[in-house]
């Protein structure tokens, strides 16, 4: 199963029919189904499951039963994915087709693409080529995933750190 | 039993408030944490047990509001009298930070992990004020006092 999410803040219509023809195209080898969270967004699909929003408890299981999220350049939802150990590719909304009120996400994904287990596509052929070759999406490394050393870092300098 | 001391944390909307959670939200065993963000979001004010404050945004492009949000946040320092204040960014705890500096509060700016080739501006800004200066990407630490820590991924 693929999981498409585009946040709760706007549609993303794009991205939804980006999916939608993939999975019926002959890309689709595996022939996975793909699970849409699609916000407010217009677009009919056809050829996959769509919801508008999900609660937090389905939506984390997705991620986590998903062969790769497939996510808007959020920031949440790729904490979310390297949480459940899911490979994620994200595309970034673009201002000039209406999809942001600006371009944020495109600088997002230049960082983005610099952590491991994170995937970026700003065009459907990049977004493809990334689903057609799913088996060799990774996953983040566990050892560098979490704050914890953060916080506890940040915690400790309260506590005993000077001025 | 000694109180907890109380801890600020202040983020504006969006990912600088996704990288203020998920670094705070550990700290609220340790710290009576205050969130504290710009816009009404959160007007609902507690949400579950945690106490989040509203204040007034302010940016470069919005130098008008900077008076108010000074006023603000300096009512929020004799309310709160926090230990220290924590912030990932952008403007609002920039503002917060020099206001603080003649305070007896700590102050831990913990820059954007969207910034990985330079400190962001607001991060520059203060720089020089903050206790702690921590960036989330190893490349951008140095002996000047900008430390790496690992990020909030």
């Amino acid at each position: 199963m693929i999981f498409v999410a585009v946040g709760t803040q706007f549609s993303f219509n794009r991205l939804v029919q980006y999916m939608d023809e993939w999975a019926v195209s002959d890309e689709n080898t595996n022939n996975e189904t793909v699970i849409a969270q699609v916000s407010d967004g217009d677009y009919q699909a056809k050829n996959i499951e769509t919801q508008p929003f999900m609660d937090g408890e389905q939506y984390n299981k997705n991620i986590r039963e998903a062969s790769v999220f497939v996510s808007h350049a959020g920031m949440g939802n790729i904490i979310s994915a390297r949480e459940q150990q899911t490979p994620i590719i994200v595309i970034n909304r673009q201002h000039k087709l209406g999809e942001h009120r600006n371009d944020h996400q495109a600088d997002g994904i230049k960082w983005m693409e610099k952590l491991d287990g994170v995937y970026t596509a700003s065009t459907r052929e990049e977004l493809y080529a990334h689903l057609n070759n799913i088996e060799q999406l990774k996953t983040a490394d566990t050892s560098v995933v979490g704050s914890e050393q953060l916080s506890n870092y940040i915690a400790d300098f309260i506590s005993t750190g000077k001025r | 039993m000694s109180k907890k001391q109380k801890v600020l944390a202040i983020a504006s909307p969006g990912g600088h408030w996704i990288q203020l959670n998920k670094i705070c939200n550990p700290l609220e065993d340790r710290f009576d944490m205050v969130y504290v963000t710009p816009g009404s979001q959160y007007s609902s004010a507690k949400k579950g047990s945690r106490k989040i404050v509203n204040i007034t945004d302010a940016s470069a492009t919005s130098k008008h509001k900077l008076i108010p949000l000074a006023f603000q946040l300096i009512t929020l320092f004799i309310k709160e009298r926090p230990s220290a204040i924590i912030s990932t960014g952008a403007a609002p705890g920039a503002i917060a930070f020099l206001l603080a500096k003649v305070l007896p509060i700590k102050t831990i700016w913990v820059d954007s992990i969207a910034n990985t080739a330079e400190i962001s501006r607001s991060g520059r800004m203060v720089k020089k004020h903050a206790d702690l200066v921590i960036t989330q990407w190893e490349q951008l630490s140095n002996d000047e006092g900008i430390v790496y820590q690992g990020s909030i991924l």
